[in-house]
């Protein structure tokens, strides 16, 4: 009798295909008025001395069809959520939704390299105006009127007096007539001259740099900007000191780093010398300390100045300058 | 300059090879900025700086190699025996400060013809063409010796009378003087300008160029040779107004070596003779005031301070020797004599130069400063806050897809013709240079926008149909009138402009297929942007009212406000403008916005205080209202924040409707409270009863009517 029971249970358990079926079966057999709760209620009509016997094979029945319903349920479970889940899938060959981010301009990045370096070496960052007097320009950085170094800066004029600061210089001045020393700052900006081809534009980048205490001395000049360089463009860049001539520093020098497109062969960048300049530094002009009231008996200093496209246009390999300035997608995507 | 390697060894021994002089000289200073390979012979090019005057000349380099070398320099030869000592001529400087020195040479008899192939030759290196035996032997001379010469036809000089002066002193302040130049210009001569005259006309600009009357040519027999010292300034100045430059104004702009001078002559007069077969006659040299040079005292110590490092005493006076300085030593100092060809070295710290150029910079040690730390002020303090602010608005922008541009600082007054600025509009007093590249280009920048419409423009034109760009730079408003010029500007800062630092970008799209469609409108995008950045700054006191810029579409944009005050604008261009600008569109959807970031300063704050997080829930309830279509949401919302009760967390905006089953002329806008209280469970009933007289409170303030 239970063995027919379990039988047919076994059967219809094969052919219940979803929760709903073994929800039915389950309240056939074990519901209240199921077959197997059946059975249990007609326990009383047995002799006595069989009841704990058969008592116990419907029980185990129960339990059996329990365990076998609930193992039914979670592979019924398992395969319905794998079926749905398989009905919700999506073609993931296709492109992702363009996050396109914005790009920073190739001599943002630069400058912001190069004052970082700065930064860390314990410089503050200065700024300075862009349409400058003539006085910070040129006057006060020994800068005579008439006198031929003002040839090496193509200057745009707004008045007698007023110009577009050619340099990022007159911010040393500025820096220094605010407070006494020890300074120590950078000044990046923007400068123009009245210049344009393809090694020109009429306004481009340059960073400034300014270190004045007592005891500066060239060896100091040297360190930092060796330190930087090397920071910069390697460890184990070649770097160059050699005389040159600004009016507002003295001794002057230019600094050399070892072509870094021919490693020193000689190429078309280097016209074959096998060196790049991209500073100009030298100790402050006593003329300078004066135009700002520091005695130069006491106080001695180094500034150093450097163009940024330069140094960007070596950094990407870059040949035309103005490609920073025409701001064309295709190019700027590039960085 | 052109340096023949050849050449230079008629002064000096020269044994090395062209490229090993050629790194001496750079590492000395005088930078070799090429070698070119002629022949038999390298020609250097030589960056002579403007301090080097003295180095302007074959001469001059080899001096600076025999110092280099330790190698004897040899003075060309210029020994001469006048035929005749006589001269009947009459030279008046009027200002001795103007010609400190005037001394000349006749020369008779001369054979004008070709100059011989060995003076041709060089000159032609040097890239000076030849023109007669004459006038060639005075470039000769001023290339190898750096002294400036001219020759006068003696014959057109008139009155055998010479006489040095400016058109004022000759002929009284303000007289008018013009003359021809040999290039055959007449030229209007300023009045302050120094002439060199014969007895009755100007027969020459003084150190720049001769005249046509008194040129040598082919029918010439005899000469005058002029070799004198001109004031550097006064020659700089008249070049300058006359827009003339000569070999022989660029030297003598630099300062020229009063002392060369004679020799130069001398030197002229031997080669005329050799090779035009002249008759050389006596000289005239007026020298009023002989030059003195004056000692340059150096402290050694100073020396040590300033190059770091410490040069023996007899190191010092080796090298300074060998480039013709003369040292006396004083205990601790020494008095150093520049030599007269020097004018460049005037006190101690050019004689630094001079020590560390000798001893080499390779050889100074390259030394670490210690570190020195600098006070951190007010002024520094706001700069940091600017510099948090310039980089929370770049990054925002970087992340939101737009990509950075730098432009020029230039526009022009078409630029804000586009624009269709009025003329009492502000951004029309831009400050204007006075000798522009282009006239596009003539005026500072007093907007951003119109360098921004510019790339659109260039990358429409090559064929980008999607983009953002923005860009964060300076504009300039000149005589602001609000400050009289920039405080803090220092001396004359009431003469510069006013420097505002801004940002401004563009989003342009063109209506075009996309896999995945972005539905938001490019003018909400870029609300969002600036929005965010508004949020990390911690600006909240922002509002945005309808815009009247005459570039905006005036029912797409909008003014920014901040405590008030319009800082910026943002808005999708006007179709106007947009055809003004010919952008090659169909429908090209370009929103911009332009925001002075120096204004976001005062209302931006970096006090973050911590809000405990809430311990019971909250209750949210929906509400939609509908309202006349033309009242702004931005006023519903702000009246519904104003609601007061402190249960109320937060209001936001969820949906703004027009269309089916809205009424013509009304929207639905649809907003959730969400209400919580800091110390207990809020009761659905208590909330039931604050909604309704919430919404009670806006349905009267906007006269609008809950939907259901
Ligand atoms: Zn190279």
């Amino acid at each position: 009798m239970l063995e027919d029971l379990k039988e047919t249970f076994l059967h219809e358990l094969k052919a219940a295909r979803s929760l709903a079926d073994t929800n039915q079966l389950r309240v056939k057999y074990l519901g209240k008025k199921g077959l197997v709760t059946a059975q249990l209620k007609a326990l009383s009509s047995i002799a006595p001395e069989e009841r704990p016997a058969y008592g116990k094979e419907i029980n185990d029945l129960k339990v059996f069809i329990e365990q076998d319903l609930e193992a039914r349920d979670s592979r019924l479970k398992e395969e319905e959520l794998r079926s749905r889940l398989l009905a919700e899938s999506i073609d993931v060959t296709l492109p992702g939704k363009a996050v396109s981010h914005g790009r920073e301009h190739p001599l943002s990045r630069t400058l912001s390299d190069i004052v970082d370096i700065f930064v860390r070496m314990g410089f503050s960052v200065e700024e300075g105006p862009e349409v400058e007097l003539d006085y910070y320009n040129f006057e006060a950085l020994n800068f005579p009127l008439e006198h031929p170094a003002r040839d090496m800066q193509d200057t745009f004029f707004v008045s007698s007096e007023v110009v577009l600061r050619t340099h990022t210089s007159p911010v040393q001045v500025r820096g220094m007539e605010k407070r006494k020393p020890p300074v120590r700052f950078i000044a990046p900006g923007k400068v123009y001259r009245c210049d344009a081809d393809i090694t020109h534009t009429p306004m481009f980048h340059q960073v400034e740099g300014l270190m004045v205490d007592r005891d500066i001395s060239f060896s100091h000049l040297k360190g930092v900007l060796e330190a930087f360089l090397h920071r910069m463009f390697g460890p184990d860049t070649p770097v160059r000191f050699r005389p040159s001539f600004f009016p507002f520093t003295e001794p002057s020098a230019e600094i050399d780093i070892g072509c870094i497109l021919c490693s020193g062969e000689g190429c078309r960048v280097c016209k074959g010398s096998g060196w790049l300049e991209v500073l100009g530094a030298g100790m402050v002009h006593p003329a300078v300390f004066e135009h700002v009231g520091y005695d130069p008996e006491e106080y001695s200093g180094f500034a150093f100045g450097m163009g940024i496209e330069r140094i960007a246009m070596l950094k990407y390999a870059i040949d035309d300058i103005r490609l920073f300035y025409e701001n064309d997608t295709r190019f700027l995507k590039q960085f | 300059m052109r340096v023949p390697f050849e050449w230079l060894k008629d002064f000096l021994p020269l044994t090395v090879s062209p490229e090993a002089a050629a790194q001496k000289l750079t590492m000395a200073g005088l930078e070799v900025e090429a070698l070119e390979r002629t022949g038999e012979d390298v020609i250097f090019e030589v960056n002579v700086t403007p301090n080097r005057a003295d180095c302007l000349s074959m001469v001059g380099i080899a001096r600076e190699l025999s110092a280099a070398y330790g190698l004897r320099l040899t003075l060309p030869e210029h020994d001469v025996v006048a035929e005749t000592g006589e001269l009947d001529f009459n030279v008046d400087i009027l200002d001795t400060a103007l010609c400190r020195r005037y001394a000349g040479r006749i020369v008779k008899n001369l054979t004008i013809g070709p100059s011989p192939d060995w003076m041709r030759n060089r000159l032609d290196k040097c890239g000076i063409r030849s023109i007669n035996n004459v006038v060639d032997v005075t470039n000769y001379v001023l290339l190898e010796l750096g002294h400036p010469l001219h020759a006068f036809d003696l014959d057109a000089i008139r009155g055998h009378r010479i006489r040095v002066g400016t058109p004022g002193m000759i002929r009284g302040a303000g007289a008018q003087v013009t003359f021809t130049t040999l290039d055959g210009v007449q030229r209007a001569v300023p009045g302050d300008a120094l002439l060199i005259w014969d007895a009755e006309e100007p027969i020459a600009l003084a150190g720049i160029m001769g005249g046509s009357a008194t040129e040598v040519n082919g029918t010439t027999r005899d000469i005058f040779i002029e070799s004198a010292s001109f004031d550097p300034v006064s020659v700089r100045k008249a070049a300058r107004t006359l827009g003339v430059k000569t070999e022989s104004s660029y030297r003598f702009e630099r300062g020229t070596d009063i002392r060369m001078l004679k020799k130069a002559l001398d030197r002229a007069a031997f080669l005329m003779k050799k090779v035009a077969d002249g008759m050389i006659y006596g000289k005239i040299d007026l020298y009023p005031k002989k030059y003195a040079p004056a000692g340059i005292r150096v402290r050694y110590e100073k020396v040590e301070r300033v190059l770091g490092l410490r040069i023996p005493g007899e190191e010092i006076s080796r090298s300074l020797g060998a480039l013709g300085f003369t040292v006396e030593e004083r205990g601790d100092a020494m008095t150093v004599t520049p030599p007269a060809y020097r004018t460049d070295v005037t006190r101690d710290a050019d004689i630094m130069e001079e020590l560390a150029r000798s001893y080499g910079y390779d050889r100074i040690p390259a030394v670490l400063p210690e570190a020195v730390l600098g006070e951190e002020d007010r002024e520094s303090f706001r700069k940091s806050t600017m510099e948090r602010i310039g980089s929370a608005l770049k990054e925002s922008f970087l992340k939101s897809g737009f990509t950075e541009v730098i432009n020029y600082s230039f526009m022009g007054v078409r630029d804000l013709e586009i624009l269709g600025i009025a003329a009492d509009d502000p951004r029309t007093r831009a400050v204007r240079i006075q000798n522009p590249l282009k006239v596009e280009d003539s005026l500072m920048r007093t907007a951003l926008l119109p360098s921004l419409l510019r790339n659109v423009v260039h990358n429409v034109a090559h064929g980008t149909r999607e983009f953002r760009l923005f860009e964060t730079a300076k504009v300039f408003l000149d005589g602001h009138p609000a400050c009289g010029g920039s405080p803090g500007n220092g001396r004359g800062g009431e003469l510069l402009p006013d420097e505002r630092k801004r940002l401004a970008a563009v989003s342009f799209r063109e209506k075009t297929r996309a896999l995945y469609p972005e539905d938001t409108p490019d003018f909400f995008v870029l609300k969002g942007v600036f929005e965010a950045v508004l949020d990390d700054l911690k600006i909240t006191d922002c509002t945005f009212v309808r815009s009247h810029e005459p570039f905006l579409h005036p029912g797409q944009s909008a003014d920014i406000l901040l405590g008030g005050a319009k800082v910026g604008y943002i808005g999708a261009l006007s179709p106007v403008v947009i055809e003004r600008l010919a952008i090659k569109s169909q429908k090209p959807s370009l929103v911009v916005i332009e925001f002075d970031t120096e204004a976001l300063l005062p209302f931006a704050s970096r006090d973050v205080r911590y809000k405990p997080l809430p311990k019971y829930p909250p209750i949210e309830r929906d509400t939609a209202l509908m309202v006349d279509a033309d009242l702004e949401t931005a006023a519903v919302m702000s009246r519904l924040r104003e609601y007061p009760s402190d249960l109320i967390e937060d209001t936001i905006l969820f949906d703004v409707y027009q269309g089916r089953n809205i009424p013509e002329g009304k929207k639905s806008i649809a907003f959730t409270i969400r209400y919580r209280a800091a110390d207990r469970t809020l009761r659905d009933e208590e909330i039931d009863s604050l909604h309704s007289s919430l919404v009670e409170y806006i349905r009267e303030k906007t006269g609008g009517e809950v939907r259901s």
